[in-house]
């Protein structure tokens, strides 16, 4: 049973990072109906520019104290304003212009981006992966047989406050309104005078900050990184990002944590079970989308025609 | 001139390629172009379900991994079992399409962009379970010395001349079934359907079969060019069918033109020779002069990114199109000053 | 010789002839002592005989392949300050089978393609990896083109079926050869060591991938053949980062060892990282040589300390002969060896031998491939920073030297070392 409750955490701090990874996919289906294929890379660049970041502070080791919470909370902060910031000009540059085009037009531009992204990092850092300097201690505690690291809690719960805060943010600020609107009925929306652009930049200001967030928190996790990590990561936070019911906030962190149990009991129950994880995963994917496309939360939604 | 005879006359270069080996000795040239030959008929494969149907499959290596592997286990040392090359062209094409027909049934109630996700699930799941199945596949191995195709007894060996005139013979085969396709009834359909698909229902066309039928013609295609690939390869392994590879594929599409044949011909052929004949070569032309920290193959993948973005943004039509996708395309962009420039430009055109 | 390659040979002679005869009207001399080569192929080549290097360079993978080119440098550079018969000389030409930084058997099979219609080139060092040599063996065997990877281990590629099933050109004469040992020495000698430094129950990992698979699967069968339990065998996803989960089945399981069959890129570092932050913090890690770099104590980091892994090669600074090779290297580089730049460099040198006496047998003029192959076949006896190195039939070193290093102090510390062969 300690084995149970052990791969219970494993999954969860893993669903942590894809958790805050689908937060930012489902906001900009939400809104625009785009997957946007390149979120994986800006999340693969949370991580860079955090490195880039740390770096720069001159910090390569643990960090205690209130310098510790002054190290993480200025990194994590620019590193999600940088990756915004890549996220506005990526939908600025590419995507606005064919916001009415068929649908496949953006997607393919998406991944065209994704591409870009990729071949940009591979030329900045190389292609091997980059050790990540161990920021945070990380003492453990023992709970029951179960070992629990702190860096393991400290994903987990970024993940559920970063779901709230954003939930709390969409219900009750203005800006939250417009963006509720717009996912509902562009144009009427801008009739009623809200500034889409404006509204559209905003969502993907913030569902790529998040992915700064990952990016950093993943860094520390992991203490590494490579130009590639997004693809693979960003597949699955699609993956629960629909099993959550995409553009539904708190259906992407249910779908995050639910991705990550899923691949660490697969790697337990399954005999031989680390090399079928991805198998598994994106079987779930398409076992969701054929029979379930609305995912465990969201709400069937006749195509608009 | 008559311009029926005007228009035949631009395919007369194209009758002159079969001279090619016979001009060029050089093995390393015919290698490329029979390599190149696959990708092309991936690329005729891809545009009956992409261009044609409009259904996106980013998952497209997946089928060419099956014909690939179909080769690999039924005509080598693998179990025994020698089938010879020329059948197992049109059984893997066969074995294709059924796996194109089972990704096809369940997911065809999909709106297009579902149907890409769903599509590059599969092509992920598909590689990685070869190389899970070690005992059957050699797992990372690979299964190798496959059966050599002959014809007429003479054993084609590692020589890429008779290779070359195989992928010629089944592009003109590709060509043909393809622009008949185009012109049929079900081509229609196709187009029919990818224009608006509700409408297209309401029309009373099939879209169930239509799709289906997309789906499995366009997997028929890649499960030739996996075998002819791999006989010539002697190779099978996972790695040749990444994501990478689907996306290759996609970018020789967007780039010669989504639905019009000879663009397809002409995207595959102009990535195909950038990037195993171009980038290569002038990495080992600097790399002669001292220049060694440039490696233009580094920036392969930047190539198809920047392909896919600038053409879906500036020309979704792509370098050739076919007239009716670049109406299609066209007149969705909203940009007035793009619009402007384009009634101009179609004004033209349509002269 | 097929009609195809031979038709491809004489054009790429003819066309490198022509531009040859373009830049340097003075090269006159011509031959016709080969048969598959027509006369143009002297002039063609003028006087420098190429060495292709077919390696990673580029990306994670270039950690192993650079230095191990840069052994072949040494080797060209030295031989050219040598008498060499009928006034050649050697250069290198490299060639780099990494895509996104990860070798590529396709790329390698091109890459060989390449030097195969390049008339100038008789011989070849490389690949650097298993499943790379396994897509260029049939081609170089096809074109009797000599080639001596310093590196690949897997058994298959010489040995038995599998061996065979790759020279079915030229069943006669095999053209591959390797001056490093075979997986099922390397893992016998991992499983060796295991067994001496007292290990007892092991948990596997390996990266699905050729060499690393192959390594496991010879460890396992050998380390429970050597009274060893064995655990688990588990086999990572390509590109994987988060190791908990599997971390956590194998803790439960009381291993005292993990073993890693792969590289330092496809996991072995990462992995190794992430069992600092379990109970197995404290537990040893065993590898082969693919952990043998400087990217697994950069990505490890300080978990790195207690790890341990084999190099087929012998420890230079145990043999005399390597001395002066290790102080040239440093010299000539900067830097010092890496772990496959002696058996680079003896590569080239076995090579280089044989092209010489070929080219005193065919009267001072370009030789054949053919018999630069025979020529590097019948090696015995080789003196060389490695050892002294000879090939049996199947093309396999007659010496295979294993060392066992044990990092701490985040330095590679040599431990033992076993001749298998004696």
């Amino acid at each position: 049973m300690d084995v149970f409750y052990q791969q219970l955490i494993n999954g969860l701090s893993l669903g942590g990072i894809y958790a805050l990874i689908a937060l930012g996919y489902t906001m900009v289906y939400g809104i625009i109906e785009l997957i946007n294929f390149a979120h994986g890379d800006v999340y693969t660049l949370g991580t860079f520019f955090s490195l880039a970041i740390l770096t720069g502070l001159g910090v390569s080791g643990e960090v205690h104290g209130l310098a510790l919470v002054g190290v993480v909370l200025v990194t994590m902060l620019a590193a999600m304003l940088l990756c915004g910031i890549t996220g506005v000009l990526i939908e600025r540059l590419a995507y606005r212009r064919l916001r009415n085009a068929p649908r496949l037009a953006p997607l393919i531009t998406a991944i065209g981006m994704s591409f870009i992204l990729e071949n940009v990092m591979q030329l900045w850092k190389g292609p091997s992966p980059i050790s990540f300097p161990a920021v945070i201690p990380n003492p453990s505690f023992q709970a029951g047989g179960v070992e629990i690291a702190a860096k393991q809690i400290l994903v987990i719960v970024l993940a559920i406050v970063m779901m709230v805060a954003l939930q709390l943010f969409i219900r009750n600020t203005k800006m939250g309104k417009a963006m509720r609107a717009t996912a509902q009925d562009r144009d009427a929306a801008q009739l009623m005078g809200i500034n889409i652009n404006t509204t559209i930049a905003m969502t993907f200001l913030i569902g790529s900050a998040l992915a700064g967030a990952a990016g950093f928190v993943s860094g520390v996790y992991y203490g590494t990184t490579w130009f590639f990590n997004g693809f693979e990561a960003g597949l699955k936070a699609f993956t629960a990002a629909v099993l959550g019911g995409i553009g539904n906030v708190a259906g992407a962190m249910l779908g995050g944590f639910l991705i990550g149990l899923v691949e660490a009991f697969a790697t337990q129950y399954i005999p031989q079970g680390a090399q079928w994880t991805n198998v598994v995963v994106f079987s779930v994917l398409v076992l969701v989308l054929v029979f379930r496309p609305s995912g465990l939360l969201g709400e069937a939604v006749p195509e608009k025609v | 001139m008559n311009p029926a005879v005007r228009r035949s006359l631009r395919f007369v270069p194209l009758l002159l390629l079969p001279l090619v080996p016979l001009v060029d000795h050089n093995n390393s040239h015919i290698d490329f172009l029979a390599n190149a030959g696959a990708f092309i008929l991936l690329a005729l494969g891809l545009n009956i379900v992409v261009g044609f149907a409009g259904l996106l499959d980013l998952g497209y290596a997946a089928f060419f991994a099956i014909g690939s592997y179909s080769y690999a286990m039924l005509a080598s040392q693998q179990f025994g079992i020698h089938v010879p090359f020329w059948v197992m062209l049109f059984a893997a094409s066969g074995i294709a399409a059924i796996f194109g027909i089972l990704l096809g049934a369940p997911t065809l109630r999909l709106r297009g962009d579902y149907l890409a996700i769903v599509t590059l699930g599969f092509g992920e799941i598909v590689p990685q379970t070869f190389l899970n199945l070690s005992q059957y596949t050699n797992g990372p191995n690979g299964i190798n010395s496959l059966d050599s195709p002959s014809l007429f007894g003479h054993r084609f060996g590692f020589s890429a001349t008779p290779y070359f005139y195989v992928m010629l013979g089944l592009i003109v085969i590709g060509v043909l079934l393809a622009s008949n396709l185009q012109n049929s009834r079900l081509g229609r359909a196709w187009m029919a359907i990818r224009e608006d698909e509700l409408a297209a229902r309401h029309m009373g066309i099939n879209t169930t079969a239509a799709k289906l039928s997309a789906f499995a013609l366009g997997a028929s295609f890649s499960g030739l060019a996996g075998v002819a690939y791999a006989a010539k390869l002697d190779l099978v392994s996972p790695d040749q069918f990444q994501f990478n590879v689907s996306v290759l594929v996609l970018s020789m599409l967007v780039l010669g033109g989504m639905g019009n044949i000879p663009g397809v011909i002409v995207g595959s052929f102009a990535l195909s020779f950038i990037n195993s004949f171009l980038l290569p070569q002038s990495t080992n032309l600097v790399h002669s002069i001292g220049l060694t920290w440039i490696d233009f193959t580094d920036y392969r993948f930047m190539l198809y990114g920047v392909i896919l973005v600038a053409m879906m943004l500036f020309r979704p039509e792509g370098l050739i199109p076919s007239r009716q996708r670049r109406a299609e395309l066209r007149e969705a962009l909203t940009d007035p000053g793009i619009s402007a420039q384009e009634q101009t430009e179609y004004q033209g055109a349509a002269r | 010789m097929r009609l195809g390659s031979a038709l491809a040979r004489l054009s790429a002679a003819g066309l490198s002839a022509a531009l040859l005869a373009a830049c340097s009207p003075s090269s006159t001399t011509t031959q016709s002592t080969s048969t598959s080569s027509a006369a143009p192929v002297a002039a063609a080549a003028g006087n420098v005989i190429k060495i292709g290097v077919e390696l990673p360079l580029s990306g994670g993978d270039a950690s192993n392949g650079i230095p191990t080119r840069n052994g072949v440098i040494l080797a060209v550079e030295e031989s050219n300050k040598t008498a060499i018969p009928g006034g050649f000389s050697y250069a290198v030409d490299d060639l780099d089978d990494a895509v996104q930084g990860k070798h590529d058997p396709a790329l390698g099979a091109q890459n060989t393609k390449t030097f195969i219609s390049d008339a100038a080139v008789l011989a070849m060092v490389g690949p650097f990896n298993s499943n790379v040599a396994k897509a260029e063996i049939p081609l170089t065997n096809d074109a009797q083109l000599t080639q001596i990877s310093p590196s690949n281990t897997s058994n298959g590629l010489t040995q038995g079926d599998d061996g065979r099933k790759l020279r079915t050109s030229h069943p006669e004469l095999n053209s591959f050869f390797r001056v490093c040992t075979t997986d099922d020495h390397q893992g016998a000698a991992d499983a060796a060591f295991a067994k001496k430094l007292g290990f007892k129950a092991v948990f596997i990992v390996d990266d699905n991938e050729t060499y690393g698979k192959g390594l496991a699967d010879v460890f396992e069968a050998q380390f429970k053949k050597g009274g060893g339990t064995v655990l688990g065998h588990e086999h990572l996803n390509a590109g994987q980062t988060d190791f908990k989960a599997l971390l956590t089945k194998a803790q439960n399981l009381r291993p005292d060892v993990v073993f890693f069959g792969g590289t330092t890129v496809s996991g072995g570092g990462l992995l190794r990282k992430q069992m600092g932050d379990s109970a197995l913090k404290t537990v040893a890690y065993v590898g082969g040589d693919g952990i043998s770099d400087d990217t697994f104590l950069k990505t490890a980091g300080t978990m790195a300390n207690g790890s341990y892994y084999t190099v087929a090669a012998p420890e230079t600074s145990k043999l005399a002969s390597a001395k002066t090779f290790v102080a040239n290297y440093k010299k000539r580089f900067g830097v010092d060896v890496g772990p496959y730049s002696a058996n680079a460099y003896t590569a080239a040198m076995i090579e280089i031998a044989a092209i010489n006496k070929a080219i005193t047998a065919a009267g001072n003029k370009m030789p054949a491939r053919v018999d630069v192959t025979k020529g590097v076949a019948a090696t015995k006896g080789f003196v060389s920073p490695i050892g002294t190195v000879g090939f049996d039939a199947n093309g396999d070193t007659t010496a295979p030297i294993l060392s066992l290093y044990k990092i701490s102090g985040g330095k590679a510390v040599f431990v033992d070392q076993v001749n298998l062969k004696t």
